[in-house]
C-alpha cells in the first residue's frame, strides 16, 4: 500500500474546469485529496472552487488532444505535485450528429479526445501507481454506452470503448494494487447537454425511476467513492449514476 | 552508479519483489527466456523513468525491441544521451 496518507494523495482530474469534472475535483478535495485539474483553460468556477479548497485544487493547463504534450504533462505533474495516486479520465467531447452526415474529421476528433488521449494519459500515469503498488483509475463513461441515443453513435462508441478499457486494464494492474473502474452517468445538466433542449431533458427525467436528472455532484460522489479506500475491493466494474433511467 | 548498474539493480529488485527467479543478469541474457514478464517490464520502465527521467519506449521510435539486457542498456543509453543533447 502507498505510504501517503489518504488525505494527501494526488488525484488528476481531466476536464476539471467545469461540469462533472469540476464537481469531481471539488468532491475529491473535500475528501482531503490534492487534486490536479487538467483542462485547456481554467474557469472562474474552477478558480472559485480552488479558493474554497484551500490549496487542494490546482490547475494544470493542457490540450489533451495533443498526444505529444501528455508525457511532459505527466512529468510536470509528478515534479510539481508529487507521485500520482489517482486519475479520473473525465474530459470528453459530446458532439452530437447523425453519423450519415458527420464529417470524418469530426468522427476522428471525437475518438481521439474521448478514447486515445485518456488511454495514453492512463499509460503514463498508471506506471507510477504500479511502481508504488497502489492507485486508482476512474473512467467517466455514459449510460449511452449501453442504451444508445439518436445522433450520438460516435460518442456512444467512445464511451463503450472506455468500459472495455476499464475491464481489461483492471485485470492488467490489479495484482499491483491498482483499481480501475468506470462510472456511467445518465443525462446530467452540463454544457455537454445544453444542446438537447428543455423538452428532451424533461422527457429523460420523466422516464427515470426517480423522476429527475442526475446532477454533477451525484457523479462526483460516485467517483469519490471509487477513489477512496472504501472501494479497495471494487475493480473492473461500471457504477451507473442515472437516477434509474436504465433501471 | 552507472546506467548499466541502475538497470541491472532495477531488474533484480523487481524480479525479487514479483517472486520471479532470475539467472545472473548479464549483458547477453535474453529477457524473454526468463520469467521477467510483461508486467515486470512495465514496472522496470516506470522505475527507470523515475530515476533517469527518460522513457525510450515513449520518447523514441523504437524499431527493434531490446532482446538482451545489453540491448536494453544501449537503448537507455541512447535515450539519456538524446535528452542531454
Amino acid at each position: 500500500m502507498s505510504e501517503t496518507p489518504a488525505r494527501d494523495r494526488v488525484v488528476v482530474v481531466t476536464g476539471g474546469s467545469r461540469g462533472i469534472g469540476l464537481a469531481i475535483a471539488e468532491a475529491l478535495a473535500a475528501d482531503g485529496h490534492r487534486v490536479v485539474a487538467v483542462a485547456r483553460r481554467s474557469s472562474e468556477a474552477l478558480e472559485a472552487a480552488a479558493g474554497k479548497a484551500e490549496g487542494r485544487i490546482r490547475f494544470e493547463p493542457c490540450d489533451l488532444a495533443e498526444l505529444d504534450a501528455l508525457q511532459p504533462l505527466a512529468q510536470k505533474i509528478r515534479a510539481a505535485h508529487g507521485p500520482v495516486y489517482g486519475l479520473v479520465n473525465n474530459a470528453a467531447l459530446g458532439t452530437p450528429g447523425l453519423l450519415a452526415t458527420m464529417p470524418a474529421t469530426e468522427i476522428a476528433r471525437l475518438v481521439h479526445l474521448n478514447t486515445v488521449a485518456p488511454m495514453v494519459l492512463t499509460k503514463l500515469l498508471v506506471r507510477g501507481m504500479m511502481a508504488k503498488g497502489a492507485g486508482r483509475v476512474v473512467n467517466v463513461s455514459s449510460i449511452i454506452a449501453f442504451t444508445g441515443y439518436n445522433a450520438l453513435s460516435v460518442y456512444a462508441a467512445t464511451k463503450a470503448s472506455m468500459i472495455g478499457f476499464t475491464r481489461s486494464l483492471a485485470r492488467e494492474v490489479g495484482k499491483l494494487g491498482v483499481t480501475v473502474n468506470a462510472v456511467a452517468p445518465g443525462f446530467v445538466e452540463t454544457a455537454l447537454t445544453e444542446g438537447m433542449g428543455a423538452d428532451d431533458l424533461a422527457k429523460i427525467a420523466g422516464r427515470s425511476a426517480l423522476r429527475r436528472l442526475v446532477e454533477p455532484r451525484d457523479v462526483a460522489d460516485a467517483v469519490a467513492f471509487l477513489v477512496s479506500d472504501r472501494a479497495r475491493n471494487v475493480t473492473g466494474t461500471v457504477l451507473t449514476v442515472d437516477a434509474g433511467s436504465t433501471a | 552508479m552507472t546506467l548499466r548498474h541502475t538497470i541491472v539493480d532495477a531488474i533484480e529488485t523487481i524480479a525479487r519483489e514479483q517472486d520471479k527467479p532470475m539467472p545472473p543478469v548479464t549483458d547477453d541474457l535474453v529477457m524473454v527466456d526468463t520469467e521477467f514478464d510483461s508486467l515486470c517490464f512495465a514496472l522496470l520502465v516506470a522505475r527507470m523513468e523515475d530515476m533517469t527521467g527518460v522513457d525510450p519506449f515513449s520518447d523514441m521510435e523504437v524499431a527493434d525491441l531490446p532482446v538482451t539486457v545489453g540491448d536494453l542498456v544501449a537503448l537507455y543509453d541512447r535515450a539519456v544521451q538524446k535528452r542531454a543533447a
